[in-house]
């Protein structure tokens, strides 16, 4: 089993759009996936049609391991499961922060699920928080989004500050480009810099698209109803790019 | 939680009962409808697939498993196949491991097939739980059989519909010839080990002639089948019932007379003969494979130009076989074995005719199971191979006699005491089958005339494998002694001596 995260600590990257493609296409590879809704605010279970879990409740998430089972819902494709968000995971990081030993609740949850799974796909908040170090301790590779401007550029510099700041490991951040406008100078700029300054950047990246966009009206992810346009293509080959670093 | 696999012969059509199930529910029924096709109904001979609660279909190129169990339904392109070595990986090839290789996959029925795939929605258009429907045709008959399948965490709009559909009366359907018998298909009942009843304190005279009479009906079913060549095992099933015979008739002495447990056996001996050659040029093709793995590479131009005259010879000697079959002589002979064993009253008796059952065999086990332990302990590394060959026929005749007992004893006790003699009984078959197939190599040769080209190629490849052969019986004689010692242990004589001991005897 891999637990691969997405994260950003920026709002508005491609993030959730990135989470259920990549684990649409996981489950199209044929690995058995679960897709992790932690973000509140995030739309993955919007995206597969299924509704906020009621029975999710904050006490009972990651301390009742039957509990998370429970709540995890098939999706309309094959070998895809969803964890839906809730909403009380909003003050979860205080519920997290009270609880002894909370460090190690979201591994034993993501254990207990973990042989059932080929993949586990974490959608996470943009914030660092305690649920957010939780995820940098457990997954085994930290996919972050990065639209190539000077603003995005920052905050991927504070994400590897924090990271050597809390001797976390540097190397399963996997950066890769996000929403990239070819057209746009700023971006073709950036993106020679970056990949410069950070060697690990994937070498595929996602273009910005309508296809995506339109996520919300279709309700699915792009590869099911855009399948031969240039985004389903990108998050393909970012797929298959992550499959390869993580030796899946 | 489990699919929930139904037929529904009433409610109407399709659409009627969507329609039903849509007012009585919250949900929406979003229906992907199929056309009605022609399907061909699979299974190999002996029912593998039926006996295991599946239901094998070919739709055109399309081969369609359904497991009536467990409600799994798996599907897989396919062109030309009999048997499961010609049949593509796939989701249906890897579910049916396990199934026989030697077995062909032949038309059990047409059948015509109409799919249709159900999703049932939420108010978000979100699958809660799916509906396979096959609606099947034959002649004038029909079925619908429905599995439902629940998706995680929307057990709860599972449980709701099922309800649903008992209410419309949906049956649970367990077993495949549930469809069967739906469509009218007549389902085969064949086994090459029959049941047979045999009654314990049942004079013994009446239960040989139950065993043969059993024996005999097994070989006539194999009949067409060798025929049609569909698989060697057909071949292979009907000699197996008439050896059984006629160990029946060497092995059960003094049970009928003399005179005509003689005519007899050399009747059957006789009609054996003439499938000898076909059955052995059928192993040297199934083990072909093989062969070509214990030699060099280099050798294979000769085993090749060999395979191709076995080949041949297979040929010649199925049509032999097919001819006697036909023959009016034959369909006699067989008519007056089936008259003749139909009641014991037909048959001359000898002087133990009349014991009971459960007496003789356990009488007569006992003391083939002292007469094989005694061969067997002489043996050493400096036996005489016809030694090894003797207890090799002793082990085959204390195993049919078990056999023919077991409904007599306790089956389970029995079957696990085969068990323990199979492992050794299958080390002396290879014993023996490298020691015959050494020898029937040599013949090849003379046998067969070819140019000096090619014979020095054969002559080539059959040497270096003579010399494989001679090594691996060597191994397998080596492993007898180890194999007969777990045989010879006392747990095993404590069994014999528990299992086969009748009071007043």
């Amino acid at each position: 089993m891999k637990i691969i995260a997405c994260y950003s600590n920026k709002g508005g990257v491609g993030k959730t759009a990135t989470s259920v493609n990549l684990a649409y296409a996981s489950a199209m590879s044929g690995k058995k996936t679960l897709l992790c809704d932690l973000d509140p605010q995030g739309a993955s279970g919007f995206y597969f049609r299924v509704k906020p879990s009621r029975k999710l409740k904050k006490q009972a998430f990651f301390k009742d391991v039957d509990c998370f089972i429970g709540a995890i819902r098939e999706s309309d494709f094959d070998n895809l499961d969803l964890l839906p968000a809730n909403m009380s995971y909003r003050d979860f990081d205080i519920f997290l922060s009270r609880m002894k030993n909370s460090r190690s609740r979201l591994k034993k949850a993501l254990k207990a699920v973990g042989n059932e799974y080929d993949v586990i796909i974490l959608d996470c908040p943009p914030n660092i928080s305690l649920l957010s170090e939780n995820i940098f301790r457990v997954a085994d590779k930290i996919i972050v989004p990065v639209i190539p401007t000077t603003l995005s550029e920052r905050t991927l510099e504070q994400l590897y500050e924090f990271f050597g700041d809390k001797k976390y490991q540097r190397k399963k951040l996997l950066p890769f480009f996000s929403m990239v406008q070819r057209t746009k100078k700023l971006h073709k700029g950036t993106i020679v810099k970056l990949r410069k300054k950070y060697r690990n950047f994937l070498d595929k990246s996602i273009p910005f698209s309508t296809d995506i966009e339109k996520m919300g009206v279709h309700r699915a992810p792009v590869l099911t109803y855009a399948r031969s346009r240039p985004a389903a293509k990108a998050y393909e080959d970012v797929w298959n790019a992550i499959q390869h670093k993580i030796k899946l | 939680m489990a699919p929930f696999v139904f037929t529904l012969s009433s409610g109407g059509g399709l659409k009627k009962i969507h329609r039903r199930l849509e007012v009585a529910s919250s949900y929406d029924f979003e229906v992907t409808g199929g056309d009605i096709i022609d399907g061909i109904i699979l299974d190999t001979f002996d029912n593998e697939i039926r006996r295991s609660g599946r239901c094998l279909l070919q739709i055109s190129q399309t081969l369609l498993l359904i497991n009536i169990l467990n409600g799994e339904i798996v599907e897989q392109r396919c062109s030309n196949w009999s048997f499961l070595s010609e049949l593509e990986k796939g989701p249906v090839a890897g579910s049916l491991k396990g199934v026989s290789r030697l077995r062909a996959f032949i038309p059990v029925s047409g059948i015509k097939i109409r799919r249709d795939r159900v999703l049932v929605l939420d108010d978000e258009g979100k699958t809660r739980v799916r509906i396979h429907w096959f609606s099947f045709f034959r002649k004038k008959k029909s079925l619908r059989l429905g599995i439902t399948q629940p998706l995680r965490g929307y057990e709860h709009a599972h449980t709701e519909l099922r309800k649903l559909l008992v209410e419309m009366h949906a049956e649970p359907c367990t077993r495949t010839t549930d469809i069967y018998s739906g469509l009218g298909v007549n389902s085969r009942n064949y086994s090459a080990k029959p049941d047979i009843r045999l009654v314990p304190e049942d004079a013994i005279k009446n239960s040989a002639t139950a065993i043969i009479c059993a024996y005999l009906d097994v070989a006539v079913q194999n009949e067409a089948g060798i025929m049609a060549d569909y698989d060697t095992e057909f071949l292979h099933d009907y000699r197996v019932s008439f050896r059984k015979i006629r160990s029946v008739l060497s092995l059960f002495k003094g049970v009928y007379s003399a005179e005509q447990t003689e005519d007899l056996k050399r009747e059957f001996a006789d009609l054996m003969k003439q499938t000898n050659r076909l059955r052995d040029l059928d192993v040297y093709l199934l083990d072909r494979d093989d062969y070509f793995q214990l030699i060099p590479e280099t050798s294979h131009e000769g085993l090749k130009i060999m395979f191709d005259v076995i080949s041949k010879r297979r040929k010649e000697e199925y049509k032999k076989v097919c001819k006697i079959i036909c023959r009016k002589n034959y369909r006699h002979l067989i008519q007056g074995w089936s008259e003749l064993f139909a009641s014991t009253d037909n048959m001359k008796i000898g002087p133990d005719a009349l014991k009971s059952s459960n007496c003789y065999l356990a009488r007569s086990i006992t003391r083939r199971y002292r007469k094989v332990c005694k061969i067997a302990r002489t043996i050493d590394h400096t036996t005489a191979d016809e030694v090894v060959h003797e207890l090799r026929i002793h082990c085959k005749k204390l195993r049919y006699l078990m056999e023919f007992a077991s409904p007599l004893f306790s089956k389970k006790k029995v079957k696990t005491l085969i068990k323990s003699l199979k492992v050794l009984q299958d080390n002396l078959g290879k014993f023996n089958d490298y020691s015959v197939q050494q020898v029937s190599l040599g013949m090849f040769m003379s046998e067969q005339s070819m140019s000096r080209k090619k014979g020095m190629k054969v002559a080539e490849s059959i040497g270096a494998l003579t010399a494989m052969l001679y090594q691996l019986q060597c191994r397998e004689r080596n492993f007898v002694m180890e194999n007969f010692s777990h045989f010879d242990s006392e747990k095993t004589r404590g069994s014999f001596a528990e299992i086969f001991r009748v009071k007043d005897c």
